[in-house]
């Protein structure tokens, strides 16, 4: 008798399981949308003055609003594209995973907001950093792999720069801060963005 | 080898077309009609029927609702469907286990 049948069941009903289990929807146009924006705000510093701690808090506050209130927008097209619901079940699981660690960012520039003292904007910009990397590596067990490695980035990046602060206090300055900000939350999500776009693409025509 | 687990296995799940459905719904609390249609590149027919045997089995639950002035249809598996789900799973598992040792 060819049982062989048996193991490729098995296999299907792996797939399937996984398949069932992750977020679908392309992520390249979110991250290249995402990425110009966080460019052009780290470049509106060069024009207008954002040089207290209180107006970078508030400032980029209203920047990651305005990207989120975006994404959200892309996302709701790809589905009425598509014809799916919006607020499909995999949606909920990977939002419901990114809310703690967002939470958490915008308690802290709340709390920047309203208490602001020496180098508070450079560090919620590193705080920023490393909440944002755990809720991607949250958010990653209900995507593809690869956004678990871009997290870590920003873990590992967001780490890495709150010892230079502590080493090198000098650094810690507002104006470093925006550069954080465009790099990390702008460049990378911009090349992250362009790379899944072109990835995406192959799979979609292979 | 030993025949029985063969004989054992669920045929209301062992066909093609149900058992994608069942794989889908034991990894996810619940699945609108088009998610699992998508997924499984069947026609709607084809799911219509295939969930029709499911639901008389009582392997999953269907729920209809409305969303945005649109009907919505959600599935979701039972425990009975959980639970024999699990054995064919186990069933299969054992099958693979006497080709191995064979």
């Amino acid at each position: 008798m060819e049982t062989n049948w048996a193991s490729e069941h098995l296999q299907v009903i792996r797939t399937l399981m996984e398949r069932s289990a992750l977020y679908r929807r392309a992520l390249a146009p979110i991250m290249i949308v995402s990425g110009a924006i966080g460019i052009a705000a780290a470049i509106v510093p060069c024009f207008v003055p954002i040089d207290s701690d209180r107006a970078f808090s508030m400032f980029w506050l209203g920047v990651s609003v305005v990207t989120m209130v975006t994404a959200l927008l892309l996302v709701r097209r790809q589905a009425l594209k598509d014809a799916e619901p919006f607020w499909s079940l995999p949606t909920r699981r990977v939002v419901e995973a990114l809310l703690p660690a967002f939470f958490v960012g915008f308690v802290a520039a709340a709390a920047c907001v309203v208490i602001s003292g020496s180098s508070t904007g450079w560090l919620l910009a590193v705080a920023w950093i490393i909440a944002y990397g755990c809720a991607l590596h949250a958010a990653a067990f209900f995507v593809q792999r690869g956004i678990k490695l871009f997290g870590w980035v920003f873990i590992g990046g967001g780490s890495i720069l709150l010892l230079i602060g502590v080493v090198s206090p000098q650094l810690a300055t507002i104006e470093v801060a925006h550069y954080l900000m465009g790099v990390f939350f702008g460049v990378l999500h911009l090349g992250y963005g362009i790379y899944l776009y072109f990835t995406e693409k192959r799979k979609h025509t292979a | 080898m030993n025949p029985e687990p063969f004989l054992l296995l669920d045929r209301v799940i062992h066909e093609k077309g149900r058992l994608g459905i069942m794989s889908l719904l034991a990894a996810a609390p619940q699945l609108s009609f088009t998610e699992m249609r998508d997924t499984l590149g069947m026609t709607d027919g084809n799911i219509t029927a295939h969930v029709r045997t499911l639901q008389e089995a009582g392997y999953i639950s269907v729920t209809k609702a409305f969303q945005g002035g649109r009907p919505l249809t959600t599935y979701a598996i039972t425990p009975a469907g959980q639970k024999a789900f699990a054995s064919y799973i186990n069933l299969l598992e054992q099958i693979v286990q006497q080709t191995k040792q064979k």
